[in-house]
């Protein structure tokens, strides 16, 4: 299409067709007022502020909404135009409280500045105020909507960016109010609080309920969101050192744009608690005491290198942390490694499916790896396995709503009717861990019906043939029998997918479950029969629980794998690290997480050091992980706040939360994000990486970085998927490695193989335990809550975690809402409120993980992941009794 | 007294013929509204539903228009006018009178779901003014002695249901 030529302000300006009169002045540096206005909106044109006017015509428009045509002479800010503005800006202050003074929007009103810069003080109209109740009853946003200037960007942003529907205009003319169903208050709606709405009120309509403080900070600054893997760009405003709110950051091309969650937005609390680390602290006479940083390092070194001594390297292990940053995760496990000679090294990524990913990373040789969420609303179809996203990650259900409002077909397969349900194409209501064989059966149906992409089978895989074997033998009619699914709803599920290229997002309901691994598998072969793999249109999403558990991997804090997701079992990976280190590598595979809890029990393992981790909350069976860590002759906790963990520690050392430290993390689309500190630690608490440095001295390492640069410096130069760190720019995107020829720009390479198709033995149910419980997560709390439950505002909204059951097994206990029940498994059991739900099916119990100090860990048993007869992290065999 | 009883098999049944029609909203509001006297408020959520719309904007539409309501109504809505020409030729009165007669003000209705009154901004029917309707019924060049005929008119219909 052609550029269009016009001039603004006597300025020529060329652009594209299309292109809003606003917005052409904007890219000229030609400032317009607007209120309405939002870059990531559609244009509305609600509040008259952005007129302009043709000089030729004498026309009058609002800019935001005008598109540009060929010799407009527009001028923005003529006598006439600024008087309609003027007025337009008396009237909305006519109609609004004068509160300004008392008001915590302060000087960040949009409406005060434009008022402001026209000149507009005193009204000299009738003022004729719209006075509605203030509505203060939820601990995170308050709603004074005599504030509210109609500009629609709350409604606009829940409808456009987040879906939610919480609110919409109500009533007409001078009554009219964005409003909730029924008018309640948030709470009692569907809102979310994911606090997108309050970022963008122009006023103090919407505000932020801040119990520590009111105003403006005093600072603002950028770094990336703390808790899950999406990776948020947030800007943090901070008051003397403390963070007092959290906005998204309003930068362009961010994963989240203009959104963020209630946690991103609310539950960075935990920052201010007084559980905050703020000193080393040695266990003395059984109390834990404040010493010198130089007493804590050296007890530690010394005690490290001591039971090293004695015991050999494999006494020693060291966990590291799916929310420290890449640098640090790094250092921590080349500490491991060289100065300990061990690969004893884990990090929490192992409790969010990482075996079964271990499967992908070997199928696709690193392949796959970046994957922009902005894809999902390209794809032509998408398949939503095992997740609820709206709660574990909030920001990938905005993509996944948008996707669907667009027209893609979205089908969900769950065994919870969650709240991406009423935006799918078809909900697939299956019996939990039957997902492989729906998957092969899927795959069955596509390629009977000579639904697949035979070039790229041709080209990028192998074993096709043996593949298409297994799905000949499959029976449909028995796959409807072990899913539950109706031969109806297969098929509607397979001609929404013939012939298209399909996204599939896979959440811990897979990742976590029994079957995971054949799940997976499965999986990866549909995949690559419909040639979904590597294209812009389909792929695989896998959503991370924490912010950097993708980077932990890729520095190698992981026990069989070198940094760079290098095979420790590979000797030319060795080699090459052995090399870059000047030392020698053990080729035996360390101990994952669950053997070091394993291993400490039997005594063999000797020391421990846990950065960043809280194994006594977050693993299953607390009781037997604590006593078993009680074992150890040595542990050294390395945290931010002083948690159950901490309480058993020998040494506890305080590091630094995200945002007191620079670094950087990998998000779930493989986007490396890096950021400066936006306050200083508290008290004498340290970054963790200048820790980690400080006691590699201490324990002997030649070596002696001084900065974050160097590490990164030396990261960039021996890991090809981080070349781009090093420098002060923004790091971009994990780059791919391996040599899959899907991957490869050049068309060389290897093939991708199919998997032959599993079939998996069904079990019978144990009558003793008829139910099964799924575990799973709730949006105001990350992981096992460590962090979450210290959160003020979090805690004071008072969600209580009620375990779910279906209406018809409420009503066989004779069980209401508010009754409490005692649900046990044969690992142990656990006592909460229940509340009776319409989207769960007969035998079915939803456990919230997280509340009651994540007492759900009690239900499973502490078996690894993807073994054989695996329990599975995400459901378990249960009874439910009335109490 | 309580307000006619309403056919939840007939709504769902409205609301199942028009499902999947977003642009049907106002439509099938209207048929709702015919068949149950107004637009019940626990609908919205399967009106929603059934058209692929939040249930606040379905509620949203139904506030903006004054055609809609979301409480029951009397079996008589008298609508009196209060156009500029209804206005002048003494439709204030009108009203004033109306309110004493029904003991009710603007949007209330009888405890007896006899009647409702309302006014509207103009009928249209300006050459009667002043004028009011009653459900479809227009009256015309009112003064006090046709206003109390006509109320007489309905309360004795009443009398006779």
């Amino acid at each position: 299409m052609e550029d269009i030529t016009l001039t603004i302000n006597g300025k020529n300006i060329s652009c594209p067709s299309g292109t809003s009169i606003l917005e052409a002045a904007k890219r000229k540096g030609i400032k317009i007022p607007t209120l309405c206005y939002h870059p990531d909106l559609e244009p509305f044109g609600a509040c008259r502020l952005c007129l302009v006017e043709d000089e030729k015509t004498g026309r009058i428009m609002a800019s935001c909404v005008t598109p540009v045509a060929p010799n407009m002479t527009i001028r923005t800010d003529s006598p006439a135009i600024k008087t309609h503005r003027t007025n337009v800006i008396r009237l909305m202050l006519a109609n609004h409280p004068e509160s300004c003074i008392v008001c915590s929007q302060g000087n960040r009103c949009e409406l005060r500045q434009i008022a402001a810069d026209l000149g507009v003080g005193e009204v000299d109209l009738y003022p004729m105020p719209h006075y509605t109740g203030l509505e203060a009853t939820n601990p995170f946003i308050v709603r004074d909507l005599s504030k509210c200037i109609l500009c629609g960007k709350c409604i606009r942003a829940d409808h456009e960016l987040v879906v939610a529907g919480a609110i919409d205009y109500n009533l007409r003319g001078f009554k009219s109010r964005p409003a909730t169903l029924y008018d309640m208050p948030l709470e009692r709606s569907v809102c979310t609080f994911c606090g997108t709405c309050l970022s963008m009120c122009p006023t103090g309509a919407l505000s932020l309920k801040n119990e520590q403080y009111v105003g403006s900070p005093q600072n603002e600054s950028k770094t990336i969101c703390g808790f899950c893997g999406v990776g948020c760009s947030i800007v943090m405003g901070s008051v003397d050192g403390r963070i007092v709110e959290v906005n998204p950051s309003h930068e362009q091309e961010t994963v989240n744009g203009s959104t963020l969650c209630v946690r991103g937005h609310f539950a960075h609390d935990f920052l201010n608690t007084k559980d905050r680390l703020t000193q080393p602290l040695i266990r003395d006479n059984g109390e834990l005491t404040p010493v010198s940083w130089d007493a804590a390092l050296d007890t530690v070194a010394k005690q490290l290198v001591d039971i090293k001594k004695k015991y050999g390297p494999q006494s020693v292990a060291f966990l590291g942390s799916s929310k420290c940053t890449n640098e640090e995760n790094y250092l921590f496990q080349k500490i491991a490694r060289v100065l300990f000679e061990t690969n004893n090294v884990d990090s929490g990524g192992y409790m969010s499916g990482r075996p079964v990913l271990n499967r992908v990373e070997k199928r696709m040789d690193g392949g796959c790896r970046k994957n922009p969420l902005s894809n999902i609303e390209k794809a032509e179809a998408i398949v939503l396995l095992g997740a609820d996203p709206g709660h574990s990650v909030p920001v990938v259900s905005y993509y996944l709503k948008r996707a669907s409002r667009k027209g893609i077909p979205l089908i969900v397969v769950d065994p919870k009717k969650t709240e991406m349900v009423p935006f799918s194409s078809l909900w697939l209501n299956l019996i939990p861990h039957t997902d492989s064989q729906l998957i092969n059966g899927l795959a069955a149906m596509l390629w009977k019906q000579n639904s697949l992409d035979a070039v790229f089978i041709d080209r990028f895989t192998e074993g096709f043939d043996v593949y298409c074997e297994g799905l000949k033998g499959l029976d449909i009619e028995s796959v409807c029998r072990d899913t539950g699914l109706t031969m109806e709803a297969m098929a509607q599920t397979a001609d929404l997918l013939a012939g298209k290229k399909i996204a599939f997002v896979c959440g811990n309901g897979i990742l976590k479950q029994r079957y995971g691994m054949p799940s997976m598998g499965a999986l990866l072969n549909l995949l690559l029969m419909t040639g979904s793999l590597g294209s812009e249109r389909g792929g695989l999403y896998i959503p991370a629980r924490e912010n950097n558990q993708v980077g932990a991997w890729d520095m190698g804090a992981v026990p069989d794998a070198l940094p760079g997701r290098r095979d420790l079992d590979i000797e030319s990976a060795r080699k090459d690290w052995e090399r870059a280190w000047q030392a020698n590598i053990s080729p035996d595979r360390g101990l994952d997480v669950i053997r070091m809890v394993e291993e400490a029990e039997k005594g063999s393992l000797k020391a421990l050091y846990i950065m960043g981790e809280n194994p006594v909350r977050s693993l299953p069976q607390p009781e037997r992980v604590r006593k078993s860590l009680e074992r150890l002759d040595f542990l050294v906790v390395q945290d931010i706040l002083l948690s159950e963990t901490c309480k058993i520690a020998n040494v506890v050392l305080p590091g630094a939360a995200f945002c007191e430290k620079a670094g950087s993390f990998t998000n779930m689309e493989g986007r490396i994000q890096s950021f400066e500190p936006v306050v200083a630690p508290l008290g004498e608490a340290r970054a963790d990486w200048e820790i980690l440095q400080l006691l590699a001295g201490k324990m002997g390492s030649p070596q002696h970085y001084g900065s974050l640069e160097k590490v990164r410096g030396e990261i960039a130069r021996f890991i090809p998927m981080y070349r781009d760190l090093d420098g002060g720019v923004d790091p971009g995107w994990v780059r791919q490695k391996g040599d899959r020829r899907l991957f490869e720009p050049d068309g060389e390479g290897t093939l991708i193989p199919f998997t032959p198709v599993v079939s998996i033995e069904h079990k019978d149910i144990n009558d003793e335990y008829p139910f099964t419980a799924i575990l799973g997560s709730q949006r105001f709390h990350l992981g096992s809550g460590t962090r979450t439950c210290r959160s003020g505002r979090i805690r004071d909204y008072g969600v209580k975690g009620e375990i779910e059951l279906s209406l018809a097994d409420g009503a066989s206990l004779n069980l209401q809402n508010g009754d409490s029940v005692r649900v046990e498994s044969e690992h142990g059991f656990i006592e909460r409120e229940i509340k009776l739900e319409k989207g769960l099916s007969k035998g079915l119990v939803f456990i919230p993980v997280a509340f009651n100090a994540n007492d759900v860990m009690n239900l499973i048993g502490l078996t690894r992941l993807g073994e054989p007869d695996s329990p599975g992290w995400q459901e378990c065999q249960v009874k439910v009794a009335k109490l | 007294m309580k307000p006619k009883e309403i056919d939840r098999e007939q709504l769902k049944a409205i609301i199942d013929r028009h499902r999947g029609k977003t642009w049907a909203l106002i439509p099938l509001l209207q048929e709702i509204q015919e068949t149950a006297g107004y637009i019940p408020p626990e609908s919205i959520e399967p009106v929603a539903e059934a058209l692929n719309l939040f249930p606040s904007q379905v509620q949203g539409v139904i506030t903006f228009y004054a055609g809609f309501s979301l409480e029951p109504k009397g079996k008589y809505v008298v609508r009196v006018c209060r156009g500029t020409a209804c206005h002048v030729k003494g439709g204030r009165s009108i009203l004033r009178l109306m309110r004493k007669e029904l003991g009710l003000d603007e949007g209330q209705t009888d405890p007896e779901y006899r009647f409702t009154l309302e006014t509207v901004a103009c009928l249209g029917a300006c050459f009667l003014a002043p004028t009011m309707m009653v459900n479809r019924n227009y009256y015309g060049k009112l003064n006090p002695n046709k206003v109390a005929s006509v109320l007489a008119q309905y309360r004795k219909k009443k009398g006779e249901s």
